[in-house]
């Protein structure tokens, strides 16, 4: 199945944006975003702590609905989802 | 109502919504929570455009470091109060509106009070913590608070109307991490120009507010996108407070005392 990332901000730069990923049927959120974000060590980092596990600040989108980081390892990714993941940006 | 001076001021966007609208605009109160990048388009094109009363807060004094983008100082105010070269530009911008400034750190013990009655609240921070605050506050007073937060070529904004959309802990229920970050001006100049289309927007009553969707712009790729958020009903500042980030925390400070220990 065919699935579109999208990073954004400080992830974009490090990873790219819109990439349509050829994806395993039955994979959940957190395994494809890890997945796309492991071509790039540093965009990895940037998004995922030492365990592997999202950092807090991390914001993820299915289809333009919030998904909690939390909840992510057991959201499953259908075929033409959107996902999008981006960091809050701070300044001002 | 207006004077003769003010109808020619503001003639041509009279034209698009009337003296009624311009009346409007005069008797409004935004308070502008910042003097720096966002602050600076955002506090003049709202003074310019009539708002008849602005109060800006911050505590900083300009560096030669803020002058990339923070156009409401000059080279020559370098060491002085950013609320002192604020006043000055905005008053010689418009010498017809009320403008009201603060030297001062915003926190829990003050910003309720300096708030007051305003009619908006501009996010113009360069942190989370105060922005949440911020946030608390609009909530509980029922003011709409008008996000903005820039980062290099990046930035974001999004208008918040209390018991009516989300708010900016649904979005963003934690903080990223404090740094000093890059960025051009032209970034804030995007963002604040945007904060304050939407505060003229939301006191003239008209268009379509940017509610419940964040706005992402990316001045690299050149591309602006948006992404519709929804309310949480766990939100620790607009809902019941029983969602994740709620256990996050609570996990966190429960760490801190196992620390202690």
């Amino acid at each position: 199945m065919t699935v579109r990332v999208r990073f954004f901000a400080r992830f974009r730069e490090l990873l790219g944006t819109d990439i349509m990923v050829n994806a395993r049927e039955g994979i959940v959120l957190s395994e494809l975003v890890k997945e796309v974000a492991s071509r790039n060590q540093d965009g990895y980092q940037a998004i995922f702590d030492d365990q592997g596990v999202f950092r807090e600040f991390v914001i993820l989108m299915q289809n333009g609905k919030r998904i909690e980081t939390s909840a992510a390892g057991t959201t499953l990714v259908k075929d033409g989802d959107e996902i999008a993941v981006f960091p809050p940006v701070a300044g001002g | 109502m207006l004077s003769e001076r003010e109808h020619e001021r503001y003639k041509r966007q009279i034209m698009l919504f009337g003296d009624a609208g311009q009346a409007c605009l005069k008797k409004a109160h935004i308070f502008i929570a910042g003097a720096g990048g966002l602050g600076s388009p955002v506090s003049i094109y709202l003074a310019v455009a009539g708002v008849g009363n602005l109060t800006v807060v911050d505590k900083d004094v300009v560096d030669q470091s803020n002058l990339n983008r923070q156009i409401l100082h000059y080279d020559r105010d370098i060491g002085r109060k950013k609320v002192a070269s604020a006043e000055e530009k905005l008053q010689a911008y418009n010498p017809d509106i009320n403008i009201r400034v603060i030297d001062t750190t915003l926190d829990e013990t003050n910003a309720d009070r300096l708030i007051g009655n305003a009619d908006g609240i501009v996010d113009a921070m360069d942190n989370y913590p105060t922005r949440y605050l911020l946030n608390s506050i609009a909530q509980k007073k029922k003011i709409p608070l008008f996000h903005g937060a820039i980062r290099g070529f990046y930035g974001q904004a999004t208008t918040i109307i209390p018991e009516k959309t989300a708010c900016l802990r649904c979005l963003f229920p934690s903080a990223p991490p404090q740094e000093v970050f890059p960025v051009v001006g032209a970034t804030p100049g995007v963002i604040g120009t945007i904060q304050t289309t939407e505060v003229l927007k939301y006191l003239l009553g008209t268009g379509d507010l940017l509610t419940n969707r964040l706005l992402i712009w990316d001045g690299m790729a050149l591309h602006m996108d948006e992404i519709s958020f929804e309310r949480n009903p766990s939100c620790i500042s607009c809902g019941t407070g029983c969602g994740a980030s709620t256990s996050r925390m609570v996990a966190s400070k429960n760490k801190i005392r196992e620390k202690k220990k």
